[in-house]
């Protein structure tokens, strides 16, 4: 395999898809804006033509078993930007992909345009947000540029902020300028380390700086600053302070994209940061620092969300603890042992765990969002007899949860296998000990959501509204998703390995 | 794929595909009366398939499913058990609302019961065995009281615990073996050379000793046998359990004699067989004593395995499979025998009573019975030494214990003259019965353990009589004296554990603390600055 540097100069010919996944999402936002009317007709179609594109360039790279490269323009970095879909971008597209189409099918309920014409200001801005967030997320998945990546992460900050309060009250406005301002404090440090790159080296590109980064104090202090930024807009303990009460006080399709997909944006470009431009330079010590904070995460989150009187602030809780499985991939891929076959499994783990933990957690709380529409509230301890009057909603919820816990076969299982084997094989036993415990506690607090559900309820249960089995089925489609996932362990640790510099090309199973 | 192979993936797929068709209410009503049919193809597959390995492609989890002989045994006399207890329970949930539901939860029990008899590799055993354990809680909670509530929290705390025990071992496991298989067979093979062989056997033990309730991992079986309808309580101790047992069958490795390893079991597994007696005769209610006499049993079982690992002596696999087929039919009958003492009246209590006293002293060793049979089967493994000393003891302990569960049973009787029991419900459990004493006799003369001669043998009729006698006279002791005993609660020391729940509250109370501080502005500010610091230190640090 040649060198990731010449890869990225050189254009390859399904590159105009990538260009597109990111256009069509914004052309969507600004057409929304022209014609607010058929904001929601716009997106519903720009939908599969978007889930289409993914696929095309899932299946371009699998194919060439080589990444895909556009060049804007035709110059070649470091005059020019570049766009690169390596294995792990094409993954992410998919999955964003199918997490907002399944959102979109889902929103037609919630946010479908007032009858009698006119334009309505909450569909509005959900439906143009969520083009808005679909096209930052790809731009982040592609993006190979670090200045572009910091204008793809504020356009995210941006379309997603709105989502928080779009039904307008007091706390949720409070909790969306919570958000703004804690991510924009995270923005300044990312562009701070940024600047810093650019002093040093002269380059923004990805590739470029790969090759010439050394290990010396401007890179400590520029890395340092960037992954504290990505740090508090991925929410990582104890940066966690906006994270509940936005997705617990948004709407269940903008929480579902904001906890499945909005803060695994800054995630991935902490991977990116890590991994392919300072490969192996952040040392030891620092990974153990940020697998510290995610096991920390991981109880933390866990403990609190076992605790919450509201469905959709357990469910937030537990965002913060999945969240934390993510970082346990820092520490596991950067020791001694990863440069042979086990680091591949560290590496595909935390991929997996991200997309499993991204689709079960969208149909969590989507479905979270039904009951709490046919009850009116959505306290736990009010849940009891759910489960006959919503089967398939609760039928959903059940399936999330068991990826969540890590059962067999769900995705979140396959996950968290390969994230224990890889701390037993690298020697590093805690994070085993923290990932079973996270796995014990998340299994109580997805009980203590079904165990009143599933039982029969005290007194007859009045439902305040009805609930359509088109949005019911949405649901259920997702969380089954979710558990097939586990049934496809072999190829995508394969996808992953795909433009990884110097990649290890065995695999497990 | 030949027709033996092909029956092994059809009696998994069999509950499956009947528990999918419950996903249509209009099926779902009707799948009580149909429960009986979901076991039959394992049954068939326990008599055709012995032998039989396939490999199943990957749309259908990439199972892999095979029947060795211990396996074999186990699978039939659990898949009957099944059938007997679904006839029951066709009966018993005629005309109840929630019979759809307890359905869909008895199919996906057990999917997962018969499954750890015939999976062959480590994730496939770790999804049926997630399966049996985590689908038990449905048939432990159905009839809703806080009774059972309670009961079906501690038995999926526990078992949770267990799940993530096993997965730790399975991952252990799998790390040590060479090459990508995953086959339980390869994964045993090289565990005796294992980098992490003592914290494997540890994480196994732990696991699988939750699910036979070794004590002090007993606590759930008093609690979630006796809050469960009958049928269910009968294939949760019946079958359900022997999970644990085929699992200690198939992860340890009695390739190589571990002395320490297998002591320290045998040891584990006698103080459960005596505790189990112990504490079950302080108990009231029938079904709790048989519970406790669960404990018991699968503590003998647990010794037998633990000297069997002891000595590197494989043999001893299969006595403890047949002593555990016996305990599957037995315990099963038993558990129906209370269902159907309680669906009748006082005044026809002695025909139902003498066919239990004929069980419960099976389970005893009773000469003639499966039960003397299946002590005989474990006695060579057990050895003469002072483990086959107590395990002979403990059958005196048995003999105890089930006296006691006649006379419980006796008292539980309802009092009021009703009908007569219908013969939906009896029959199955003469069924139950006979097969106790018919199918241990099939098996102890064709699976080669030994042979007629040896069985009615008067040394062999006599070492089986006394301990029985001795637990006859110590029973006397018991109703004469045994209002002195403290009445222990259902569960003993998860009463100790429910009272640590204090302290695990508190510390969710500091977390919550915690949480509302690290969310303050001017906090959470100083942490990310903190955090860039640190994060740059750890780097600097790093080279």
């Amino acid at each position: 395999m040649p060198p990731a540097v010449t890869l990225a100069s050189a254009a390859t010919a399904g590159g105009f898809l990538l260009v597109l996944a990111i256009i069509l999402p914004a052309a969507g936002v600004l057409l929304a804006l022209a014609f607010g009317r058929h904001a929601e007709r716009i997106a519903l179609l720009l939908m599969p033509a978007g889930f289409a594109i993914a696929i095309a360039i899932l299946a371009d790279v699998w194919h060439s078993q080589a990444s895909l490269v556009a060049v804007m323009g035709g110059w070649a970095p470091p005059l020019g930007i570049a766009l690169r879909a390596d294995g792990l971008s094409a993954m992410m597209l998919v999955t964003t992909a199918l997490v907002i189409c399944a959102v979109g099918l889902f929103a037609r309920g919630d946010f479908g345009m007032p009858a009698g014409g006119g334009e309505a200001r909450a569909p509005l801005v959900f439906w143009t947000m969520l083009m808005g967030v679909w096209s930052a997320l790809n731009a982040i998945w592609l993006g190979r540029d670090l200045f572009n990546l910091y204008v793809a992460l504020e356009l995210l900050t941006f379309s997603a902020v709105p989502l928080v309060c779009l039904d307008g009250r007091a706390e949720t406005l409070a909790a969306a300028l919570r958000y703004l301002l804690f991510a924009l404090v995270g923005s300044v440090l990312y562009l701070l380390g940024v600047a810093l790159f650019y002093g040093a080296y002269g380059t923004l590109d990805i590739g470029l700086l790969a090759g010439r980064v050394r290990a010396e104090p401007v890179v400590w202090v520029s890395a340092a600053l960037m992954t504290a930024g990505l740090l508090a807009k991925t929410a990582l303990f104890p940066l966690h302070l906006w994270l509940p009460p936005a997705h617990a006080g948004a709407p269940a399709a903008a929480s579902a994209v904001l906890s499945a997909l909005v803060v695994k944006g800054s995630f991935f470009l902490a991977v990116r940061l890590w991994f392919d431009v300072l490969p192996g330079l952040p040392g030891v010590p620092a990974a153990q620092a940020l697998g510290t904070l995610g096991a920390a995460a991981i109880i933390f989150g866990s403990v609190l969300a076992l605790r919450q009187e509201r469905l959709k602030l357990l469910i937030a809780y537990s965002t913060i603890a999945q969240i934390g499985y993510l970082f346990l991939l820092f520490p596991l891929s950067t020791g001694a042992a990863a440069a042979g076959i086990w680091g591949s499994v560290a590496w595909t783990g935390g991929v997996y765990q991200l997309v499993s933990h991204a689709i079960a957690k969208a149909a969590m709380f989507m479905a979270a969002g039904l009951i709490g529409e046919a009850l009116g509230h959505d306290r736990i301890a009010g849940l009891g007899g759910i489960g006959r009057a919503l089967p398939m909603t609760i039928f959903a919820f059940g399936l999330g949860g068991m990826s969540l816990m890590g059962l067999p076969p769900s995705g979140g299982f396959v996950a968290k296998l390969m994230l224990l084997t890889a701390s037993v094989t690298e020697g590093q036993w805690w994070w085993a000990v923290v990932i079973l415990l996270g796995g014990l506690l998340a299994a109580a607090y997805v009980f203590r959501v079904l165990a009143p559900a599933l039982a029969g309820a005290d007194e007859p249960l009045r439902l305040c509204a009805r609930v359509s089995r088109r949005r019911e089925a949405v649901v259920l489609a997702l969380a089954v998703g979710a558990l097939l996932l586990g049934l496809l362990p072999l190829r995508p640790s394969e996808l992953l390995q795909i433009g990884r510099p110097a990649a290890p090309t065995a695999i497990m199973r | 794929m030949t027709g033996a192979e092909a029956l092994l993936a059809v009696s998994l797929a069999t509950p499956l595909a009947m528990l999918a068709a419950c996903l249509s209410p209009r099926l779902r009503a009707r799948m009580p009366g149909l429960l009986a049919i979901a076991p039959v193809p394992a049954l068939a597959a326990a008599f055709l398939s012995p032998g039989a390995g396939v490999a199943l492609p990957p749309a259908l989890l990439g199972l892999t499913l095979a029947l060795d002989m211990p396996g074999a045994i186990l699978l039939g006399t659990a898949a009957l058990l099944w059938i007997i207890a679904g006839i029951y329970a066709a009966a018993s949930l005629r005309g109840q609302a929630n019979g759809g539901r307890f359905a869909a939860w008895w199919l996906l029990t057990l999917a997962g019961s018969l499954g750890v008899f015939i999976t062959a590799d480590l994730v496939s055993f770790y999804l049926v065995f997630a399966m049996v354990s985590l689908a038990a809680y449905g048939l432990v909670v159905d009839d809703g009281t806080p009774r059972a509530r309670r009961a079906g929290g501690v038995y999926v705390s526990l078992a949770v615990l267990g799940e993530a025990f096993l997965l730790m071992g399975f991952v252990l496991l799998a790390a040590a073996t060479p090459g990508s298989s995953l086959l339980i067979h390869d994964a045993v093979a090289a565990l005796p050379a294992s980098p992490w062989r003592g914290s494997t056997l540890l994480l196994l033990i732990l696991g699988f000793g939750l699910k036979v309730g070794l004590v002090p991992g007993h606590v759930w079986m008093p609690l979630a046998y006796s809050a469960a309808p009958a049928p269910a309580a009968a294939v949760l101790s019946g079958a359900a359990v022997k999970a644990g047992v085929i699992g200690l069958i198939r992860f340890l490795p009695f390739g190589a004699a571990l002395p320490d390893w297998g002591g320290a079991l045998a040891a584990a597994g006698l103080v459960s067989a005596f505790y189990g007696v112990a504490v079950g005769i302080t108990q009231a209610n029938p079904k709790t004593v048989l519970a406790y006499s669960s404990v018991s049993q699968m503590g003998l079982i647990t010794a037998v395995l633990g000297m069997g690992l002891a000595g590197g002596n494989a043999g001893a696999v299969l006595g403890a499979s047949l002593y555990a087929a016996h305990h599957i039919l037995v315990k099963g009958a038993l558990f129906l025998a209370v269902g159907v003492v309680q669906a009748g009246g006082a005044r026809r209590l002695w025909p139902v009573l003498l066919p239990a006293a004929m069980l419960a002293l099976s389970l005893a060793g009773l000469p003639l019975t499966g039960g003397a049979l299946a002590k005989l089967a474990v006695k060579a493994p057990l050895g003469d030494g002072i483990v086959g000393q107590f395990a002979t003891w403990s059958a005196a302990g048995s003999t105890l214990l089930m006296l006691h569960f006649l006379a419980r049973l006796a008292a539980a009787a309802a009092p009021a003259i009703q009908g007569p029991v219908p013969a939906r419900i009896v029959l199955p459990w003469l069924a139950a019965a006979l097969a106790s004493v018919a199918i241990p006799w099939a098996l102890f003369l064709t699976a080669g353990s030994g042979t007629l001669s040896e069985a009615l043998a008067p040394a062999t009729l006599w070492a089986a009589i006394w301990p029985v006698l001795a637990g006859g006279v110590l029973a006397i002791g018991l109703r004469r004296w045994g209002r002195w005993l403290p009445r222990l609660p259902e569960g003993d020391v998860v009463v100790l554990a429910e009272g640590a729940t204090g302290a695990a509250r508190a510390s969710g109370e500091a977390l919550e603390r915690a949480d509302v501080l690290l969310r303050q502005w001017p906090v959470a500010g100083v942490v990310l600055l903190a955090l860039a610091v640190i994060l740059g230190a750890a780097m600097l640090a790093g080279h």
